[in-house]
C-alpha cells in the first residue's frame, strides 16, 4: 500500500518544517504555496532566532519553546545561522527596573544570561548608546529567512517531497464531512487542476482563517502587522534589544551588511491589504536611534510591513497575545482531513511542524516518531537540485 | 503622499503564447520602492507573478530588469525609476529560463552556485564603520561563554543579477558565471587546507570557469551588494597563471 498523501498549503517557515517533519516520517507529501517561498510572513520577519529573552516575564511558555528551538536548530542547521548573541539594554531607570524580573525570567525559562558591566557591553558593541545603564547578554542569532525555509524544503524534497511554487490553492475539495483535496490554479501556465489527498495541513500563518473558511470553518487568527526599517550600515553584530516589556521600535537586529529596526503592531483586516504608515516608519527610525544613535548618520535601504498570525485568545491587545502556537483538528468542527497549524515564530516552526505532524499520524493511524530534532538539513541550495 | 504610478509589466503564462506587455497604474507611498509597485499590481491582479520574499536585499529573490537595468525593486526608490520616464518598465531578469511572469527558473544557477560549496557565513569585520569592537564572547551550545569572532552572512545574496547583465553567460550557459566564480574565490579564501584551495582553484580553470569570461565587468556593474565578481574572476586568472608558470619552471 502506498504511504498516505499529505498537502502542505503554505511554504513559509512553518509549512516547510512540517513538510520536512511528514517527509522523515514516511508521507508522501505535496507542498502548495502561492508565490515564492518565504513570500509571506517569514520573508519579511526580523531574522531573528529568538533566544526566548523577549517574552521571558510575560510569556514563559513561547519563552522556553524560544530557547529549546534555538539549541536545536544550531544543531540541525549550522553554516546558515549568525550566532552573535544579542543584548538587552536598559535606557531609562524604568528599563533598569525591569532588569530584575528579566534575569528571574531567564533564569525560570533556563535563558543562559550574563549580566554584564556596563564598559564591557560598550566593549563588545562600540556603536551602543553610551548612556545604557544595564546590558544583558543571552543566545539571541539571525537566520536569513528564505534559505530557513529552502534548507527545510530540500531536505525533505530529500525524501520525496514534492514542493510546487507560484501554485494557489483556490478550493479544498470536501467528499461528506471530509476535505480530499485541492483545487489549484498554476500561476505558471494559468491551468487548474484537482489534487487528491488523505489529510490537508493548512500552514498559512495569518492567512489561515482564509483558507480554512474554503471548508466553511473558522480560526481563531488575527492578522497583526509589523513595520521593518532596514538602514544601510551594519551597526551592530549582537542582537540589541530595549530591556522592558515588549513595545514599538524595541530591537535592531544586525544582519549581512545592514541593521534592522522594528517593529510596531496592529492588527489588520487583511493580510494581502497593509498599508505602512509613515509614521511607523519614522517611529522606527527614532526609537533605534535610541538603543544605537548612529543609526541618525544612516539611510534607509528596505522597509516591509507582513502580518504575523497571532491566535486570539480571551482579550487583552495584541502586544498580550501569546507568541506560542496552536494546532486545530477540524474535526472538533465536524470536518475531517484537515488541520491547521498558526500562530508561533520562525524560531519555533520546527516545533509546530512536530506538533502537526504528530496530530496528523494519529488521525491516519500511521506510527512514526518524530526525527527532525537530530536530523541534520542539507544545504539549501539543494532545493534546487 | 502618494504617487500614481504608471508601470509596464512583462506577462507570459506557458501554453499562453507569446509574452506581452501589459500596463497597470497603482498608487504607492512617495517614498515607496519598486518592491512595493509589483505589490501593488499583485492586488490589482493575483494572476502576475513575481518574485520577492524578504524587501531589504538580503533573499535575493526580487531582481529583475527595471527601465533595462539589473536592479533588486525592494531597495529602488520609485522615484528613482520614474525619473526622465512617463512609466516604469519591468521585465524578467535575462539568462534565465522564464517561468511566467517575472518568474525566472534559478534551478540551475543555485546548482552552479553549490559546487563551490560555500557556507554563507563568514567571519564578521573586526571593525564596524570605523569603530572597534574589543571582545566577543559568546554563548555556546551549551550555555557557556567563549571567545570567537563574530561571524555574518555573506555578501552575495545569490539574485542572478550579474548573471542577467553578462554577456558571456547570453552566449553560453556552460559558463560558471559571475556569481559562481566569485563563490569559487571566496570558498578558497576560507578554504583551510592548501590541497582544498588548489581543487577549488582548479574548478575555476576549468571549462565553465574563468577564461570564458569576457572581461566586460557588467556584473560588478550590476551587483547590489559590492559582491566585485569581476575582481573575483581577475584574482582567479591572476593566480592561475602564476601557478602555471611555477609548475611550467617546475618550482613550487
Amino acid at each position: 500500500m502506498p504511504a498516505p498523501h499529505a498537502i502542505v498549503i503554505g511554504a513559509g517557515s512553518t509549512g516547510a518544517a512540517t513538510a520536512h517533519d511528514l517527509a522523515l516520517r514516511g508521507l508522501r507529501v505535496t507542498v502548495l504555496e502561492r508565490g515564492e517561498i518565504a513570500s509571506g510572513t517569514t520573508g519579511r520577519n526580523h531574522c531573528l532566532l529568538h533566544s526566548g529573552g523577549r517574552y521571558c516575564v510575560k510569556d514563559q511558555e513561547s519563552a522556553i519553546e524560544c530557547i529549546d528551538e534555538n539549541l536545536i536548530l544550531r544543531r540541525i542547521m549550522p553554516g546558515v545561522l549568525e550566532l552573535n548573541d544579542g543584548l538587552f539594554v536598559a535606557i531609562t531607570e524604568d528599563d533598569l527596573a525591569f532588569k530584575d524580573k528579566f534575569l528571574e525570567g531567564c533564569a525560570a525559562c533556563h535563558i543562559p544570561a550574563r549580566d554584564l558591566p556596563v564598559k564591557h557591553a560598550l566593549e563588545m558593541e562600540p556603536f551602543l548608546n553610551p548612556k545604557i545603564l544595564a546590558a544583558v547578554q543571552i543566545p539571541d542569532g539571525v537566520f536569513e529567512p528564505f534559505r530557513f525555509c529552502l534548507a527545510f524544503l530540500a531536505t525533505a524534497k530529500q525524501h520525496g517531497a514534492v514542493v510546487r511554487s507560484y501554485t494557489e490553492v483556490t478550493e479544498l475539495l470536501c467528499s461528506g464531512r471530509s476535505v480530499t483535496g485541492v483545487k489549484i490554479l498554476d500561476h505558471r501556465t494559468g491551468q487548474t487542476e484537482t489534487l487528491g489527498a488523505d489529510l490537508v495541513v493548512n500552514a498559512t500563518g495569518p492567512w489561515a482563517d482564509k483558507i480554512a473558511r474554503m471548508a466553511g470553518m473558522d480560526v481563531p487568527v488575527s492578522p497583526t502587522a509589523g513595520v521593518m526599517v532596514t538602514v544601510n550600515k551594519r551597526l551592530n553584530n549582537m542582537v540589541i534589544n530595549r530591556l522592558n516589556k515588549p513595545s514599538d521600535g524595541d530591537i535592531v537586529v544586525p544582519q549581512r551588511l545592514t541593521s534592522i529596526i522594528g517593529t510596531t503592531s496592529w492588527t489588520v483586516p487583511d493580510a494581502d491589504q497593509i498599508e505602512i504608515p509613515k509614521e511607523h516608519i519614522d517611529k522606527m527610525i527614532h526609537k533605534g536611534q535610541e538603543l544605537i544613535p548612529a543609526i541618525q548618520q544612516t539611510s534607509t535601504r528596505g522597509v516591509g510591513a507582513v502580518a504575523r498570525p497571532l491566535i486570539r485568545r480571551a482579550g487583552g491587545d495584541e502586544r498580550e497575545v501569546s507568541r506560542t502556537f496552536e494546532c486545530f483538528d477540524h474535526r472538533r468542527d465536524g470536518v475531517d482531513g484537515f488541520v491547521t497549524i498558526s500562530g508561533g515564530k520562525t524560531t519555533t516552526a520546527r516545533a509546530m511542524a512536530e506538533k502537526v505532524a504528530d496530530i496528523v499520524c494519529g488521525k491516519l493511524g500511521l506510527r512514526a516518531e518524530c526525527r527532525t530534532r537530530e536530523t541534520r538539513l542539507v544545504s539549501y541550495r539543494l532545493f534546487y537540485n | 503622499m502618494s504617487l500614481e504610478v504608471p508601470v509596464k509589466v512583462l506577462r507570459y503564462k506557458s501554453g499562453d503564447g507569446a509574452p506581452r506587455y501589459q500596463a497597470y497604474r497603482v498608487t504607492v507611498p512617495d517614498e515607496a520602492n519598486v518592491i512595493d509597485v509589483l505589490e501593488a499590481v499583485w492586488r490589482q491582479d493575483t494572476t502576475f507573478a513575481f518574485r520577492h520574499a524578504c524587501h531589504h536585499a538580503s533573499c535575493g529573490t526580487c531582481g529583475v530588469r527595471l527601465n533595462g537595468y539589473e536592479r533588486l525593486p525592494c531597495i529602488y526608490p520609485v522615484t528613482e525609476a520614474l525619473k526622465g520616464r512617463r512609466e516604469i518598465l519591468i521585465e524578467p531578469l535575462r539568462n534565465f529560463p522564464i517561468v511566467g511572469d517575472l518568474v525566472v527558473d534559478v534551478a540551475a544557477f543555485f546548482q552552479k552556485q553549490e559546487a563551490s560549496r560555500l557556507v554563507i557565513t563568514r567571519q564578521a569585520e573586526a571593525a564596524l564603520d570605523g569603530a572597534f569592537y574589543r571582545r566577543s564572547e559568546v554563548f555556546d551550545d551549551e550555555g557557556r561563554l567563549a571567545e570567537r569572532p563574530y561571524n555574518r552572512f555573506e555578501n552575495c545574496i545569490e539574485c542572478g543579477l550579474c548573471l542577467s547583465a553578462c554577456p558571456t553567460m547570453a552566449a553560453s550557459d556552460k559558463f560558471f558565471g559571475p556569481a559562481g566564480l566569485a563563490a569559487i574565490d571566496r570558498a578558497r579564501q576560507e578554504a583551510p587546507d592548501p590541497q582544498q584551495k588548489s581543487s577549488l582553484l582548479a574548478l575555476a580553470d576549468g571549462e565553465q570557469g574563468v577564461w570564458r569570461c569576457h572581461s566586460a565587468f557588467e556584473c560588478t556593474n550590476a551587483c547590489p551588494q559590492n559582491v566585485d565578481p569581476a575582481g573575483a574572476i581577475m584574482a582567479l586568472r591572476r593566480d592561475l597563471v602564476t601557478h602555471k608558470i611555477k609548475n611550467f619552471f617546475g618550482t613550487r
